[in-house]
Order: structure tokens, then sequence, then C-alpha cells
């Protein structure tokens, strides 16, 4: 019946259509077009075919910063789903157990989720800094100096900081999407384990955990999205550079740098920036095909198995 | 009622176990209701106390630094910037999202389906991944150091905000909307008078999740808006950081203030923006 009524959706989607397309979708797109030029943004264009890609991979000096950057990103990536998804999925199990203080303990983990990352860095500033920051602060004053640290000014421990500081700002996401999948298990199967007399391990294995398949899958591709794509934190705690020696350069804030902040020998390089942009995109729609059919054909296999026992 | 709380007796949420890791949580918890609180007081303390007592309790209570960030300094200009922005791109985000949302909800058409995945792109590829090409429209259209090219931007980054609206107006019954129809009124009409009053609840979700994404935005502003007239308050607040030894009086009172329309829409709040994060996940 609505089929005959002339086409009003048109009118609903354009405007959306329009400007989704021009700064989203093509964006995405013309990146491939500038990676193949030489262009520092103003005048010529010269079109150099693969050269930014044969550079970024083998030219002696970018393609130790580039697998630097990408390999920190995929450290994070591993740290999230080794370290901070767990402990997202360990928060949000007590917190549908309602232990002593669970609304309290729920917002307050939710709040730097809402405070800015240039807070946060100045918050990282006044815990690390090596002069006046609360840390080296308490050890001289409890007479452990000889624990005093350079903390982010110190290459082998800014990264594992670096990590600390954007899970602190970030864990409630995650968190919230296991909670809402938490709650969302009949209560009627836990009560019966319950009555079963299951402890509490057995309950979360056999129980819980084949559950949360969605907010698992989930979580595994935002996570890895939000490891693949940091910016704000390592930017605002160690410059455009990445920290001492790089230790904290992301792929974000070397694209940054070379395609508006000047790093192509000297110069700002738009060609080269799209470069690493198309690398990174590739990168995450890789990740993500194999995620999406490796999560979902195993957690089937899965469910078929035990459905035929 | 009773049921309810032997339940979770059974579930141990009084148990030992429970108890360390209650206590666990509230140490964590401490880490912000420390920092937070630190910030604020150190915000009232005199430049010299500050030099030589940043961490310790306050000695002399003085309001100079928030008179000095607000009548000679830029702070207020970056607090209106902020204001403008925010509230401009809001505005625009939410009308043409949830008209977009509503056009794939309740139509049927060819290509519907396409249109539905093409729309869902954006939460799987950041917008920063085009901000390249961004950067080359936007600066072509000469709207680089204008809050126009951003709230363009922000609009464009709507994948989240059409998911979330689609999936409210799928769940309407279609009688809502065929009892108008017979009544004679127009598809836009019937839009603003019937639909976008009961999607309050939706509209508060979209709107206050996206209102601290945007408010709190750190890298648009950073590569669109470079000149100092239209800086945001995140990018006051770091250049007041970057150059902290000199500003170490204003860090804190502009902090505090940034801070507080934030907390306000937390505490108030918080429950839309946990329906925003979690609505996206456990569909499909």
């Amino acid at each position: 019946m609505l089929r005959f009524t002339r086409k009003p959706y048109l009118g609903f989607i354009f405007p959306g259509f329009v400007i989704y397309t021009v700064f989203m979708i093509v964006p995405l797109l013309t990146a491939v077009y500038y990676s193949f030029f030489q262009w520092s943004g103003l005048g010529p264009k010269i079109f150099i075919g693969l050269e930014n890609y044969r550079s970024l991979f083998f030219d002696e000096r970018l393609s130790g910063i580039f697998w630097n950057a990408l390999g920190n990103n995929f450290k994070f990536v591993g740290i999230v789903l080794a370290i901070i998804m767990p402990i997202q999925l360990f928060i949000a199990y007590w917190l549908d157990v309602k232990i002593i203080g669970y609304k309290f303990h729920r917002t307050i983990i939710f709040l730097p989720y809402v405070i800015s990352s240039t807070i946060v860095g100045f918050l990282t500033m006044l815990v690390f800094n090596p002069n006046i920051g609360i840390i080296n602060t308490f050890l001289k004053y409890v007479g452990l100096d000889s624990h005093l640290s350079a903390w982010f000014g110190d290459p082998r421990r800014a990264f594992p900081l670096v990590s600390i500081v954007i899970a602190w700002q970030g864990i409630a996401a995650g968190m919230f999407i296991f909670l809402a999948n938490l709650k969302g298990i009949s209560q009627n199967i836990i009560e019966a384990s319950l009555i079963d007399g299951a402890g509490r391990w057995q309950r979360f294995r056999y129980i819980i955990l084949p559950s949360l398949k969605p907010s698992l899958i989930n979580n595994i591709i935002l996570g890895t999205i939000w490891g693949l794509t940091q910016f704000d934190i390592p930017f605002v705690v160690g410059g455009s550079q990445g920290g001492v020696n790089n230790s904290i350069d992301f792929m974000n804030l070397f694209f940054y740098r070379f395609a508006f902040g000047g790093s192509y020998y000297g110069e700002t390089s738009m060609g080269f920036g799209a470069t690493i942009s198309v690398v990174l995109f590739f990168i995450i729609l890789i990740v993500a095909i194999i995620q999406i059919t490796f999560l979902t054909r195993k957690f089937d296999g899965g469910s078929g198995q035990r459905s035929i026992k | 009622m009773s049921s309810r709380s032997h339940f979770e007796k059974l579930r141990g949420a009084k148990s030992p176990a429970a108890g360390i890791v209650s206590v666990v949580f509230f140490l964590y918890c401490a880490i912000a209701l420390y920092l937070i609180p630190m910030l604020a007081m150190n915000s009232f303390k005199t430049k010299s106390d500050l030099i030589n007592n940043t961490l310790g309790i306050i000695k002399t209570f003085t309001l100079d630094n928030y008179k000095t960030l607000l009548f000679e300094d830029h702070f207020m200009r970056y607090f209106f910037n902020s204001v403008v922005l925010t509230t401009a791109s809001l505005a625009s985000l939410l009308f043409i999202s949830s008209l977009c949302a509503y056009g794939l909800s309740r139509y049927h058409f060819k290509g519907r389906k396409f249109l539905r995945i093409y729309f869902l792109l954006g939460m799987m590829f950041p917008i920063q991944l085009g901000i390249l090409p961004i950067f080359i429209i936007i600066r072509n259209l000469h709207l680089t150091n204008n809050f126009l090219g951003m709230i363009l931007i922000y609009t464009a980054n709507m994948s989240l905000a059409v998911f979330i609206f689609s999936n409210f107006f799928r769940a309407l019954p279609t009688a809502l909307y065929e009892s108008a129809v017979l009544e004679g009124a127009g598809e836009f009409t019937i839009f603003v008078r019937i639909m976008v009053p009961i999607s309050k609840p939706v509209f508060a979700t979209v709107g206050i999740l996206n209102f601290v994404t945007i408010w709190n935005d750190f890298y648009m502003p950073l590569v669109f808006l470079t000149k100092k007239e239209v800086r945001t308050l995140t990018l006051g607040i770091y250049s007041y950081m970057n150059n902290f030894l000199a500003n170490w009086h204003l860090v804190f009172a502009a902090v505090t203030l940034a801070l507080i329309p934030v907390l306000i829409m937390f505490f108030a709040f918080s429950k839309f923006m946990i329906t925003g994060l979690t609505a996206g996940a456990l569909k499909e």
C-alpha cells in the first residue's frame, strides 16, 4: 500500500546521502588517487605511480618509522584483546552480580570516558611528570629515590604507560557492551544453575560465556579498530613525534606528521600522507574481514558441536 | 522483590570474593576521585602556591586565576566557539540523520538494503581515515577555519546515529503512520508532528552521545581550525598545556571550567549515553 505513494523516501534520504557520500565515502576512495602523486598540497601534482608505496615499505628512513608505528598499533591491539577486554568482562561480570557499591563503581569507571583527551593528557602529565608529577613527588617523600623515573621520558616505559592511560579513559565502552549482554541472559537459566549447585566458575564457563557471543564479536572488532586508530592521547602526551625515540608513535600520528606537519624531508607531503592512510585503511579492512569470517564460523561451529552431543 | 534479592544473594553479591572485588574497584575509582577534585582545588591556589605546593592542600584561596582567564585571555572565546560549534553540529546531525533513518525504515523501495549497509560503513572505517581528501575538499570550498566546514564533517559522521534511529523507527507500529495518512497529513508533517515527539528518548540518546564526542573532539579542530579566533576549548587547553610553565596558573582554572558542562551532562544523562554506547553492539 505504501509502495504506491510517489517516492517520498527520496526527500528524507537525499540530504544525508549527499553529505555522507561527499565527506565520508568519497574521501575514503580518493585517498587512493592522491597516493599516486608527489604533492606538497599546494602547487602541481606529479604522478609517480607506486613510488610512495615503495618509499613507505622500503625507504631506509621512512620504512623504519612505518614499521615502528604499525608495530605499536598491533602491540596495542594485542593489549586490548589480551588484557583490556578480559578486564572489561571481569568488571561487567561483577557489576552484573551487583556487588556492594556497583552503582558507584559503574558511574566512576565510566567517568573518564567523557573527559576530553587534552584533559586526560594534562592529568597524565600531573601524575607522571618527572619534576612535578605526583608519582615522583611521592617517591621522594617516602624516600624511595632509587625508583624515580622519567616515566614517559623513558622509551622503555612510555608504551606500557600510554596503554594504561588510554585504557583508563576508554575502558567503559566495551565494558557496557558486555554488561548489556549479561543483562540479557535469562535469569531462569542462571537460577537453574544456582539450584543445581554449579560453582561460580562453572556457571561462568558453561552458562554465561556461551551467551556472550554477540558482545565478544563486537568488542573484538571495535577493540581492534580502536587499537588501529589511536591518535589523541599519544599526540597530547608525546607530541606529534610520538614520544622519545618514537616510543609511542602510532600510524595516525605518522600520517598526521607527513600530511599536515611537514615531515617528509622537511616538507608536507599530501601524497605520502594519503599513502599512509590508504595502507591503514586496507589493514583495517583485511583485519575486519578476517575477524568477521573467523569469529562467526568459529562460534557457529562450536555451538553446532555442542548441540550434536 | 524479595526473590530478586534472594537471587542476588545466591549469585554471591555479598560473598567474600565479591567483597574483595568491590574493594579493588573502590581503589581504582579513587584515581578519578582524587585527580578531578585536585584539578578544581588547584584552580583556586595563588600562582606561587601552585609552583611550590602543586600537590598539597590549598594555602590561600584566590579567584585571580579565573579573573585572568576570563577577562584577560582568550578563554571565553574558546568556550563560546565550542558551544556554538557543538550546538550547531548537533542540530544538523540530529536533523539530517533522523530524516535519513526515517526514510530508510518507513518506506520499502529498491536498493533499501544496499543503502542501509552503505550508511553503516562509517562505523567500520573512522572518518579520520579520509581526513586528507576531506581537507582538500574543505579547502577548495574555502571552509578551513570555518565552522560550516566542521558542521558538515560532524554531520557526515552519521553512521551510528542513522543506525540507532533506524532501529527505533523500524520498531514503531505502522498503524501510527497509516492513521495519519488517512487524515491527509503530508509525509514530512507526519515525521515532524508524530514521529519526532514519540522518538524523544532516541533523540536524547543520539544527542548526548554526540554532544560528548563533538565537545571533546581534538583531531578535527586540530586539522581544520588553526587560527586563534576559531579555536575550540580542547584546542585552547592544549595550547595552555603545551606552554604550561607560562600558563601554570591558568591551566587548572581552564580545565575545571571545561569539565563543568561535560560533568553536568554525565551525571544527569549517563543512562542515555550507556544506551547509545551499547545500541550499536548487540543487534544483528
